[in-house]
Parts: structure tokens; C-alpha cells; sequence
């Protein structure tokens, strides 16, 4: 099955997310994806780019720092992956917040780990690999399939 | 779209009217106009947020802000959120913490 890509650069700055969610969104629209799945899409890669740039390059003491948005379409799915060579981190391993934690008053909460959640939760798949000095975040969402409400 | 906001206090409510989008580059923004009614005590936090057409995680966290500096007893209404947004806000339970309506006053 032919696959079609894409790559576009960033500068790891935290301006540049508006203009991953508009090309993302446009990308969505293209394939089909319904607006629940574009914006989970848009969500997702929002939070592990924010991730990214702040703690992977700025935190890390990187200023120049860049990194790739890969978007491939293939048959029914659409694959994004982010590829940095920031510091490591796999949100895979990350704490998630529990129930507990959730239910907590507002004005109590430790509000770590949410953007992870909230990636995780966005997306069909998520998947995180470490190769070559350089972290994979990918996201994939499947458009053939209604996604549960 | 870029993020705006604007606020207004009224009787004591402090009103917000949020537009566009609010991610980590657009929190210090909210955060400051949050900071700007505080000063007032207001004694309950209005967010127009019909225009506002995406929240990431460091929109809950001016929530959280919100919260933490006007006092626990300051009830946060969300007036009209789209759907998206209800959706985030049931998945990391800050639903069962603020006030969804259709307008404002209830």
C-alpha cells in the first residue's frame, strides 16, 4: 500500500504549536478524519511537543534545539511522529495521575502528568521509542473506524 | 487562532470572555488577566468560553491557578464550552470541579 509523507522542521519553541495544530488540522480534514479525532489528534501532539520543547530543549539547557513532525498516511491510519534529539524522556513511563488524583478539589491537586494523560487518551495509539540518540513520539489514528464516544 | 481575552468585573463576579486557542505559549496571558481580577475578590469566576476552541493542559492548569488564588469557596462557572472541551475536562475529572452552563446568571 502506497504510503504518503511528509516532514516539516520546528524550532523547539512554544510558537510554533499553533501552527502544528492549523497543519494538522488541515491534514485531518483531507483524510476524512472526523473533528473529534483532528482535534485528539491536535491535543496529543500539542502536549508531548509542549514536552518537548520545554523539557527536552529548554530545561536540558539546549537553545537552538529542533525537531521533525513526520505525517504519514497509510491505507486507513495516519501516523505523526515527533522526533527530537532532546533530552530522553518516554511518557510511557511516566506517572499517571490516579483516580484519586482526579477526583481531588481543584485547589488541592499536584497537577503533574495531565498533558501525558491527555496524550495518551487522544489518540488511537501512542507509541515512544528511543534509537539513535533520538526520541519517537508517535501518534496514530485510525479512520476507518467510529471512534467510541 | 491566536488566543484572546478580556475581562470585565461585575457586581463582584469576575467575568472572562476567552477566545481562540489556549496552550502552554497563550497560559501567561489568561494567567495574567486571572491575576488582574483577583485583585478585586471577585466572589465567583464567570468564563465566557463559546470562542474558545481548544484547551491544553496548561488551560487546566490557570484553572487550577484560578482556584488556588481566588480561594476554594469561589465557584467557577463555564459558560458554553464546545464539545472538545467537555470531553478534556471529563477525562482528567476537572468536570466535577467547576460549573458547565448554558449562560450566565444561571
Amino acid at each position: 500500500m502506497e504510503t504518503q509523507t511528509q516532514t516539516r522542521t520546528y524550532a523547539a519553541s512554544l510558537d510554533v504549536l499553533e501552527p502544528i495544530r492549523e497543519l494538522l488540522t488541515q491534514t485531518g480534514q483531507e483524510v476524512g478524519l472526523n473533528k473529534k479525532q483532528t482535534y485528539g489528534l491536535c491535543l496529543a501532539v500539542d502536549e508531548i511537543a509542549t514536552n518537548v520543547i520545554r523539557h527536552g530543549y529548554d530545561e536540558a539547557g539546549i537553545t537552538d534545539g529542533k525537531f521533525d513532525l513526520i505525517i504519514e498516511k497509510n491505507g486507513n491510519q495516519l501516523a505523526v511522529t515527533i522526533v527530537d534529539d532532546g533530552r530522553p524522556f518516554n511518557p510511557l513511563e511516566h506517572i499517571l495521575p490516579t483516580e484519586e488524583d482526579l477526583s481531588m478539589p481543584l485547589e488541592e491537586r499536584a497537577i503533574g502528568g495531565l498533558g501525558v494523560m491527555m496524550a495518551r487518551q487522544s489518540v488511537d495509539e501512542f507509541n515512544y521509542e528511543f534509537s539513535e540518540n533520538h526520541n519517537r513520539n508517535i501518534f496514530i489514528v485510525k479512520f476507518s473506524n467510529e471512534i467510541e464516544e | 487562532m491566536s488566543f484572546t481575552v478580556s475581562s470585565e468585573i461585575v457586581n463582584k463576579v469576575a467575568i472572562l470572555s476567552l477566545g481562540g486557542s489556549l496552550d502552554s505559549s497563550s497560559a501567561s496571558v489568561f494567567q495574567a488577566e486571572i491575576q488582574k481580577v483577583a485583585g478585586e475578590s471577585p466572589t465567583e469566576m464567570v468564563l465566557q468560553v463559546s470562542e474558545l476552541t481548544f484547551m491544553a493542559s496548561a488551560g487546566l492548569r490557570m484553572i487550577v491557578f484560578a482556584k488556588q488564588k481566588l480561594g476554594p469557596s469561589v465557584q467557577i462557572y463555564l459558560v458554553k464550552p464546545q464539545d472538545q472541551i467537555i470531553d478534556t475536562l471529563q477525562m482528567t475529572g476537572f468536570i466535577h470541579s467547576v460549573h458547565i452552563v448554558d449562560k450566565y446568571p444561571v
